[in-house]
């Protein structure tokens, strides 16, 4: 954006949007005066201004609770007010520090779809999270951090490549698994295990999408029929443990 | 400026959603003057003429110290409640904010003291216009320095709360001791008179109550007394301005 963070310090908190982790303080203010005062600090249009509120309190149900002070929210209801300001803000860079902690599962989806309509609006969005189904549900792309140190950043597929052997592949065959098909399938490469079991076969693969179509032309041509093909791709937990796990073996 | 304003707005909103604190302020003004200031008036007599007036002006000193030291601690409970880490993220200027904080003090303190001052101004029959904005404006230029003083201090509370308020409990017993709050100078043994035109409360009390007609003989000189006060208010709250851009910036909320 072309803005001095250190030299123009009130124009990077015109762009910038945060729901901090807690939602602290306020306790005599109502939720709507809250939401009128942020709005307020960020020049949003006075005439749309009571109907974003609105809306945006509606989208969160936070509407029952607007003339209810602070106080006496509950916790989940104080992590969406957090949530609210930087929606009705709408800002070129939100940033949420674990925006659904203590949100039940129904108001996460309400708040995940929320984040994903304001990155769909344009806004660059930051979400700081442990939760990883949290991050694999909102992130283009996901940075890992562990003990403060960045250990990996890159968009979620590419993440879960990087995982060598992480992609398994169960393939059902009409017929038992021979030595053959078996040693074929190895001659091919980009598998890390093959364990035949009768009539069906297990990969562990770093690249299904390449693998499968490879095996399925050699099965063909040795005469080895498949019944069924099923792949599994690593979760980011998955992704989260292996370079964690990795960072943790190297510092050691 | 429109944002400070705002800013400014918001705290006072909820000054004002709460009416007990002034009003419980303005009954122990008036409880205190019609009982002990009155008694007291009696014992001093002749030794200082209209010692229950000099006695009114110097509760109201009191009133604007205490306003201006709320404005230090609700600061502190910004940062403590995790307020501040909220302020900071708004597109307000550092100075700006220290501006609201300043006019959210002064919100306070005028209300906490106009209408003590204009009841006293009206009983003893001396309520006029010029002289009521003149004595608040005084009161004003006062509480604007020990609102830079405490502030200032603030970022004690930063590393320990407990010690910050220590530190406030003991300056307000020594600044309004050691100044001409109750006594006026001239009526001071020489081993405390030299210690109280250190208190900024002094000249802050003198001006008041020389703008008010109290007889000059037990006064300050006004002039002196409004220079003092004038760059107290300024030095301390450019202080303030720099300790706040320099303290509150990466501060956690605790």
């Amino acid at each position: 954006m072309g803005i001095d963070v250190v030299e123009e310090g009130t124009k990077v908190r015109e762009v910038l949007g945060i729901a901090f982790q807690e939602a602290r303080g306020f306790w005599r203010h109502k939720p709507s005066s809250i939401l009128r005062f942020h709005a307020s600090m960020f020049d949003i249009d006075h005439v749309k201004r009571q109907d974003l509120i609105e809306q945006t309190m509606k989208d969160l149900e936070l509407w029952e609770s607007r003339d209810k002070k602070f106080m006496h929210l509950s916790g989940g209801q104080a992590k969406r007010l957090e949530t609210a300001k930087v929606l009705v803000q709408r800002p070129k860079l939100a940033i949420f520090d674990e925006p659904t902690s203590q949100v039940d599962l129904r108001g996460k989806r309400k708040i995940w779809d929320k984040i994903r309509e304001l990155r769909d609006q344009g806004s660059t969005v930051i979400v700081a999270t442990n939760e990883v189904r949290e991050a694999e549900y909102l992130a283009d792309r996901v940075t890992i951090l562990h003990q403060g140190q960045l250990v990996v950043r890159d968009s979620i597929p590419k993440l879960k490549d990087a995982i060598a052997g992480g992609d398994v592949v169960e393939i059902g065959f009409e017929d038992p698994v021979s030595d053959k098909l078996v040693a074929e399938l190895k001659s091919l490469g980009g598998a890390l295990t093959l364990s035949p079991e009768g009539n069906e076969l297990r990969a562990k693969v770093s690249r299904a999408e390449d693998w499968v179509p490879k095996m399925t032309s050699a099965s063909y041509n040795l005469g080895a029929k498949i019944s069924s093909i099923k792949i599994t791709e690593p979760s980011l937990d998955d992704v989260f443990l292996h370079f964690t796990g990795k960072a943790l073996v190297d510092q050691q | 400026m429109n944002r400070v304003l705002n800013l400014a707005a918001f705290n006072i909103r909820v000054l004002l959603g709460d009416p007990t604190w002034f009003i419980l302020s303005w009954a122990l003004f008036a409880l205190q003057l019609a009982i002990y200031g009155s008694l007291i008036s009696r014992l001093v007599g002749s030794n200082l003429p209209n010692y229950f007036f000099f006695y009114s002006i110097g509760l109201m000193i009191i009133v604007v110290f205490e306003s201006a030291e709320d404005v230090g601690r609700h600061f502190v409970e910004h940062a403590h409640e995790g307020e501040l880490p909220y302020f900071l993220s708004l597109p307000v200027s550092r100075s700006g904010f220290l501006v609201a904080q300043a006019i959210y003090g002064v919100v306070n303190t005028l209300l906490k003291v106009a209408p003590p001052l204009l009841a006293v101004l009206f009983i003893w029959g001396n309520l006029t216009v010029s002289g009521a904005l003149f004595a608040l404006a005084a009161l004003f230029l006062l509480g604007l320095g020990i609102t830079g003083t405490m502030v200032s201090l603030s970022f004690i509370a930063f590393k320990a709360v407990d010690i910050y308020m220590a530190v406030l409990a003991g300056l307000s017993a020594l600044l309004i001791r050691f100044s001409t709050v109750f006594y006026p100078l001239a009526v001071m043994p020489n081993y405390y008179s030299p210690v109280s035109v250190l208190s900024p409360l002094t000249y802050g009390a003198d001006l008041t109550r020389w703008v008010l007609g109290f007889d000059p003989k037990y006064l300050l000189n006004p002039v002196l007394a409004a220079v003092v006060v004038t760059a107290i208010a300024v030095s301390t709250l450019s202080l303030s301005a720099r300790i706040v851009d320099k303290i509150i910036e990466g501060v956690k909320a605790a």
